[in-house]
């Protein structure tokens, strides 16, 4: 337990909460002493925290409630503490190690390492614009499901898979899913549609060949069904369905 | 990602940005400020998760219940250690539940631990019994999928630890497999779980405070 080296090898149990009190509190004074452990650990427990997404599980209404009680008589640790070093220290950690991956990659001209450095920047703003979106849409589809008023219907497709559509007309809000479905072939895609008295409506187009998917509602107002169609790759350039291949009421 | 769908045509759901709520992580910056309709909103998104981590861990609902409901309050009173360098609000959130779950389930030892083990052992993948339902969205999909590409030792030394609340040392017993080994393959198969989920833990990139893109 006293060897560094040693300690380091822990960090997954302890991403887990695997770790006995003693050995945690080892362990949180070994990160405490080195940075590029830190840096490790917080993406562990990051991806720890995602197999939660597996036990999702709408809670009782009261416990709403009550938390909601318990947190308005309840006081808050005050801002403004420790927000701005570790930052610091961690983008530090962060430049080590793309200046690592520059020089093993034999960059070593001071341009070169430039170049490296301006492409990586670009690159992981993509990819966090990208997850950004990712999770709002998660946000929303949380928001839907948990909502005291969410109503779900759900229907299977003719060759395979369901459509299943969730609404809170509370939050004018809702979501399609489209999940199993036969792939539509290769330069065909599925759309979803939102079903109004006025006609269909387009809510999203799959990426070509793919039978799974998922489509947020912005609005529902007086619609009465979802469909799913089958059009060519990029939708169906009509606005209306080409070929209807399911419909669930709401 | 190709998983979430994009309408063109100028479809309201997908607009722009003013017609998104906020996400998680700005939510919980205005809950640190006291802003207690932030918290409400936070709640919808994160609460059914936290409950049912709870759930999974403890099994017993009504102490699922207390624990979600002393994980959620310690949110709102301590959200202002939330720091985004480190890693997402959801994570964050769910790394408190988590560790109050774990910390029931190890001080109710006695009688219902044994209860516990032979539950967890008779013979379910932990992660299998999971309610299927139109919960299964994309992320968990992706859950799963990253689950399986884990060799067998990987996922059960995870899964045991994360679901059931074991200590590596109770794993290691309950899989019968040496102690080092464990704690090894946990982190090896988080690391692979991270690289399989794209998980990336960034600096946020214009100091505090700064909202997204």
């Amino acid at each position: 337990m006293s060897q560094p080296t040693e300690i380091h090898s822990l960090a997954g149990a302890f991403a887990l909460d695997a770790l006995s009190e003693f050995e945690r509190a080892a362990f949180v004074r070994h990160v405490a002493e080195c940075s590029a452990c830190e840096f490790e650990v917080s993406e562990l427990r990051e991806t720890a925290s995602r197999l939660g997404d597996l036990a999702w599980e709408a809670p009782p209404a009261r416990l709403r409630d009550a938390v909601f009680a318990e947190v308005a008589r309840t006081r808050q640790v005050p801002v403004g503490r420790a927000p701005v070093e570790p930052r610091e220290v961690k983008a530090v950690t962060r430049w080590r190690r793309w200046t690592a991956a520059a020089v093993a990659a034999g960059v070593v001209a001071l341009g070169g390492i430039a170049t490296v450095w301006v492409v990586q920047e670009q690159r992981v703003g993509d990819v966090r614009a990208q997850a950004d979106q990712l999770r709002r849409d998660q946000a929303r589809i949380a928001a839907v499901l948990a909502a005291g008023d969410v109503k779900i219907n759900s229907g299977t497709v003719p060759g395979g898979g369901n459509m299943t559509v969730a609404i809170s007309r509370g939050l004018d809000d809702g979501v399609i899913m489209l999940d199993g479905l036969r792939s539509p072939g290769a330069d065909n895609a599925y759309e979803l549609w939102l079903v109004t008295a006025g006609g269909p409506t387009s809510v999203g187009v799959l990426d070509p060949g793919t039978g799974q998917g998922t489509a947020l509602l912005d609005s529902i107002g007086s619609a009465s069904a979802v469909a799913v169609s089958r059009e060519k790759a990029g939708g169906s350039t009509t606005g209306t369905p080409t070929v209807v291949v399911s419909t669930v009421a709401l | 990602m190709g998983v979430t769908t994009r309408a063109g045509r100028g479809d309201p759901a997908w607009t722009g940005p003013e017609h998104v709520p906020m996400g998680p992580d700005e939510l919980l910056r205005q809950v640190a400020r006291g802003d207690e309709q932030a918290f409400r909103s936070l709640y919808s998104m994160i609460a059914p998760r936290v409950y049912g981590l709870a759930r999974r861990v403890l099994r017993d609902p009504a102490q699922a219940e207390e624990v979600a409901q002393e994980a959620l309050v310690e949110v709102w009173r301590t959200a202002a250690r939330f720091d985004s360098a480190k890693g997402s609000a959801t994570s964050w959130v769910l790394t408190i539940a988590h560790r109050r779950a774990v910390d029931r389930v190890r001080s109710a030892q006695a009688g219902a631990e044994r209860e516990r083990r032979v539950a967890a052992a008779s013979g379910q993948t932990p992660y299998d019994d999971v309610v299927e339902e139109v919960t299964a969205s994309l992320e968990q999909q992706q859950v799963r999928r990253c689950l399986q590409g884990l060799t067998d030792l990987q996922r059960e030394a995870i899964t045991l630890a994360y679901y059931s609340g074991f200590t590596y040392r109770e794993v290691a017993e309950k899989l019968d497999t040496a102690l080092p080994t464990i704690k090894t393959r946990m982190r090896d198969g988080l690391i692979r779980l991270r690289d399989c989920l794209g998980v990336e833990v960034s600096p946020a990139p214009a100091g505090p405070g700064s909202v997204r893109r």
